[in-house]
């Protein structure tokens, strides 16, 4: 087989001109552009099944907690009139207990998204599959920012859309109760838009975090640390500064950026929205100036 | 052409590769021989700019990686058999890199269809044998028709048609004036394969030479002699800096002689000479020569390298 492989084998196309090519460096032929290694990215992203069990994955959650909590908020209704703590939550979304059944989910979504993160850098690591990315893109920060780009968005839209769903789900649940929900509403937007960008936010964390630790486990365990064990942790530990750190944490912020009025004890909206961006850009850009620094 | 000037990568008290200098022509098989752990990858990696140099600079037709506006289609690498997703598909994992440089889907075809990976291409990466993973290896190195081509241990895990393969692939890419950079802990494939050789230990550069001239260069001349009085001409050779062994009843063998000065010395003592021939040292005879002292890893127990005739191997 060998001497009828010879023939037929290395470079179909331009075999005659490629001596001829000036050792300069100069190449025949568009390079990694910005759009190009983004459309990689979304090739590279799409035929992996873990991803596409992951997106799944949070259709399925947001939808069943949200009919689970549709279902429950029928029940709770009746006793919440009674019950101080459900006040205060139903003051939070101004009265309206329904409204925030679509979104119910969110917790775990938001874990399973900023695993989804975690492991689209870290499985670049782990795999090797990083030594072919950053060879065909040796600037590096071009494909991070490409995976940025997929991550955010793929985590936004399924949200947004698994929301959408639990809400249609929820609609009839709520009615059987006596209870209205408003998917038009602009609190229902509000909810579904500002608890997206959340989830993005958190995938684009835990995207910086597969950057810099490289490893899947490590990875998920930092963001469940931060996202699960540390409110608790805060809690537990006396101290008012622990009390006070606690709403610092990027948990945190989603019950003042999605409230009607103002909940005692939270963050102003201004400052939620700050410090969410801060958890958000100061690890990535970490991320960012180490992968470029750091050996693949 | 790959040029290394000053090339230093220490990982932390490790020196990996130690300043080293080294041009790698076109059209050409230059491979890179050294014994595991001389810092053949790591040189490397540094060549595509996945390691930073600690100091010193490696350039590709003049400039580094990251200064090339295309460099899949400069630069085609094989560095690692597993630099690919496992769980991803060859022909996913080939169109992903190729849409980095809107590189067509013939072309991912063509490669697919030239490494031999037809039948597999459909199926997850995670289950190809080491052959395989080195196919798709050398496939996503042609992706771009590069002039330059690095190949890091490209017949590791290949069968024996995969090696004739590779051999015969690497000698056409340099018959097309490609710059072609093989590296290899096999002696004897670099003898078959290579037209000149760099050949590093413990991350300096030992030899960088026509591979012809690092075989007869080093290792000593040998003569394999043949005659009725062996004893007789033993006598007559002796002197310093010869050596004469007897291999067999008839057969002696001498070092520091040429076979010119043994036909002299036995025709004036009339001693009758049946065999003369001179012997070279084999490729990993002078390997073994120039590496002695710089290998990483000794064995405990060496075995004797055995000399091959002139015009063999």
């Amino acid at each position: 087989m060998s001497s009828t492989t010879v023939e037929s084998t290395p470079s179909p196309r331009g075999a005659g001109n490629r001596a001829q090519r000036s050792g300069n460096g100069s190449s025949s032929g568009p390079g990694p552009s910005f759009p190009r290694v983004l459309n990689s990215e979304f090739i590279k992203f799409r035929t992996l099944l873990s991803m596409l069990i992951l997106l799944g994955s949070t259709v399925v959650v947001m939808v069943g907690f949200g009919a689970l909590s549709a279902w429950g908020t029928g029940q709770f209704s009746q006793a919440a009139a009674q019950d101080p703590e459900a006040g205060a939550r139903f003051a939070a979304q101004g009265g309206d207990l329904a409204v925030g059944v679509p979104t119910s989910g969110i917790a775990f979504a938001q874990l399973i998204l900023g695993s989804l993160g975690v492991l689209l850098m870290s499985s670049e690591f782990t795999t090797g599959m990083a030594r072919s990315t950053f060879a065909a893109v040796p600037k590096r920060l071009p494909a991070f920012a490409a995976k940025l780009v997929v991550v955010v968005l793929s985590s936004f839209v399924i949200t947004a859309a698994s929301t959408l769903l639990a809400g249609f789900v929820s609609v009839p649940i709520l009615d059987n109760y006596g209870l209205g929900l408003d998917l038009g509403s602009s609190q229902s937007v509000k909810l579904l838009v500002v608890n997206s960008i959340y989830v993005a936010a958190v995938a684009a964390i835990g995207m910086a975090l597969g950057t810099l630790i490289r490893n899947s486990a490590g990875g998920i365990m930092s963001l469940v640390g931060l996202f699960f064990v540390a409110p608790i942790a805060f809690q537990l530990i006396p101290g008012d500064f622990f009390v006070e750190a606690r709403k610092y944490l990027p948990g945190n912020t989603v019950e003042p950026l999605t409230a009607v009025e103002h909940v005692p004890n939270t963050l102003e909206v201004w400052q939620a929205g700050l410090v969410l961006g801060a958890w958000v850009v100061v690890p990535l850009l970490l991320a960012a100036i180490l992968l470029k620094k750091r050996d693949v | 052409m790959i040029e290394a000037r000053g090339l230093t990568k220490v990982y932390g008290d490790k020196t990996a590769v130690a300043g080293v200098n080294f041009t790698v022509e076109a059209g050409r098989v230059t491979g890179f021989l050294g014994p595991n752990g001389a810092g053949k990858s790591t040189t490397m990696r540094m060549i595509m700019g996945l390691d930073r140099p600690t100091s010193g600079s490696v350039t590709v037709n003049g400039s580094p990686l990251t200064g090339h506006a295309a460099p899949l289609r400069d630069v085609g690498a094989l560095l690692d058999a597993k630099a690919v997703h496992t769980s991803r598909s060859a022909y996913n994992h080939l169109l992903a890199m190729a849409a980095t440089h809107s590189i067509p889907k013939k072309r991912v075809h063509e490669v697919i269809e030239m490494t031999g990976l037809a039948e597999v291409a459909r199926k997850k990466v995670g289950g190809f044998s080491l052959g395989m993973g080195q196919r798709l290896g050398i496939a996503a190195a042609l992706l771009g028709n590069p002039q330059t081509v690095i190949l890091d241990e490209p017949v590791n895990g290949l069968d024996p048609e995969g090696v004739v393969w590779v051999r015969n692939l690497v000698k056409y890419l340099a018959s097309e004036g490609r710059t072609v950079f093989l590296s290899s802990h096999l002696m004897s494939e670099m003898a078959v394969t290579a037209d000149h050789l760099i050949v590093i230990g413990r991350g300096k550069i030992i030899a960088d030479a026509p591979i012809q001239e690092i075989i007869t260069g080093k290792g000593q001349g040998r003569t394999r002699v043949r005659t009725d009085q062996p004893d007789r001409l033993m006598q007559l050779l002796a002197g310093t800096g010869i050596s004469v062994e007897v291999r067999e009843r008839e057969l002696l063998e001498v070092t520091g002689l040429d076979p010119r000065q043994i036909a002299t010395a036995a025709l004036e003592n009339h001693v009758m000479i049946y065999e003369l021939t001179p012997l070279q040292a084999s490729l990993e005879e002078a390997y073994m020569e120039l590496t002695k002292d710089e290998v990483e890893y000794h064995s405990l127990i060496t075995t004797g390298a055995v000399p091959v005739e002139a015009g063999g191997n």
